[in-house]
């Protein structure tokens, strides 16, 4: 056990999560550095215990109570916000063109209309999306990405 | 969707036996979070570390009788009671994850409270694949990201000593602590400030992965498991992350 693994055990082990083992403890017990090191871990955290976190409020249930009803009362309206999503937007806006230029080409009695427009509506977009938000999942998924991305970043290498 | 309103009946989950219906303080949660801290190593500090009563990341694993994912799927099955039982158990852990991310205790309960929305909106799509406090703690740094994001301008860094003294549970640390002189007050929180500053100015995934080891007390694997990162990648970004502090706080230690 080398001092490099000790020292990348020392915020469990301070923390309580992880157990010191004899030979660890024989090792800061000859090891200067790390025991300097141990103790100013172990202050560190003692540190950062300072920052103290507030109790929920009394009025926590009561507004989340609030916001899940609310969100409850408007859900019938909930395909409103479909339109929060700009690809879902443009689809549906495709879509509605369509009708309206598939009514007006109906009323024209010219057939060669009909198929054309449905050519349009067809790219599936907006009815794969509307599938897409059956399941519910898209106010995850957004989010996600976003958290996906940032493990792209090579962050990790920023602090030596 | 129930039309009752919510958190209107006592809820026990099941017939487990093991989880706590309710987390009152820190006792209780360590007690039904198993082995984790049970060999508090000599070195462990003596101090409460357990305080914030955070060990939210610590049971409930896959969906067994009595997990939080069985409870989620009752909650799928349209169990509002079950619902209720989580935000008991987890809201004390959400809002002080918010806390330390939005740095106002208002904007804290708007955010935990959207996380029990986002869980509540995606009960139908709920796979108990993964333990619930992994998809909770997702849910939870995506908003924490996203609000970070969002309002990275409006906190520039020296700002963030001069805000909120008595934002803890609306009494200042100085009264708590007996009756400190005038300067140790102000040492006091210049400490916190530079702590606060410190950890909010880590790069993203160190200050999410210190929120949720050091604060919420998770262990590696289920940080990992958030992050979706590796075991090891978590650990070094955590060695990292504490180097840091510990450098960067050296004139308070
Ligand atoms: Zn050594």
């Amino acid at each position: 056990m080398n001092c490099n693994e000790i020292r990348e055990r020392m915020p469990d082990l301070v923390l309580g999560m992880d157990a010191a083992t004899p030979e660890l403890h024989q090792h800061l017990q000859t090891c200067r550095e790390c025991a300097a090191r141990m103790a100013e871990v172990r202050q560190t955290m003692v540190l950062l215990d300072e920052w103290a976190a507030p109790e929920p409020s009394p009025y926590f249930d009561v507004r989340l109570r609030a916001r899940l009803r609310e969100e409850a009362a408007s859900a019938p309206a909930g395909w409103m916000q479909w339109f929060r999503k700009p690809a879902l937007a443009v689809s549906l806006a495709v879509l509605m063109v369509a009708s309206v230029t598939f009514f007006r080409g109906g009323n024209d009695g010219r057939s060669g209309n009909v198929p054309e427009v449905l050519a349009i509506a067809e790219p599936g977009s907006a009815v794969g999306d509307l599938q897409n938000l059956d399941k519910n999942h898209e106010l995850l998924y957004s989010d996600f990405d976003v958290l996906d991305e940032l493990q792209v970043q090579p962050e990790v290498n920023q602090n030596p | 969707m129930a039309s009752e309103p919510f958190f209107s009946k006592p809820v026990v989950p099941s017939e487990q036996g093991t989880s706590q219906p309710k987390i009152e303080g820190p006792e209780a949660q360590l007690s039904a979070s198993s082995g984790v801290v049970s060999h508090m190593s000599s070195l462990a500090v003596e101090r409460d570390v357990l305080g914030m009563g955070a060990m939210a990341g610590l049971n409930g694993e896959a969906a067994g009788p009595g997990s939080d994912a069985e409870v989620m799927l009752r909650v799928k099955a349209g169990d509002d009671g079950a619902f209720d039982y989580l935000v008991q158990k987890y809201r004390r852990a959400m809002v002080s994850f918010m806390y330390r991310t939005a740095h106002s205790s208002a904007i804290a309960e708007d955010l935990a409270q959207e996380v029990f929305l986002r869980v509540y909106r995606s009960r139908e799509t709920y796979e108990a694949s993964a333990k619930f406090t992994t998809w909770l703690y997702r849910i939870a740094t995506n908003l924490a990201v996203n609000y970070t994001r969002d309002t990275r301008h409006e906190r520039p860094e020296n700002t963030v000593s001069l805000d909120e003294p008595d934002e803890n549970s609306g009494q200042t640390p100085d009264v708590a602590d007996g009756t400190p002189t005038a300067e140790e007050a102000i040492l006091q929180r210049e400490r916190l400030a530079a702590i606060r500053q410190r950890v909010q100015a880590l790069p993203e995934r160190q200050r999410l992965a210190v929120l949720m080891h050091k604060y919420q007390h998770m262990d590696y694997r289920q940080i990992a498991e958030v992050l979706k990162l590796s075991e090891s990648a978590t650990k070094s970004l955590l060695f990292r992350a504490y180097e840091t502090l510990r450098v960067q706080l050296k004139e308070f230690l």
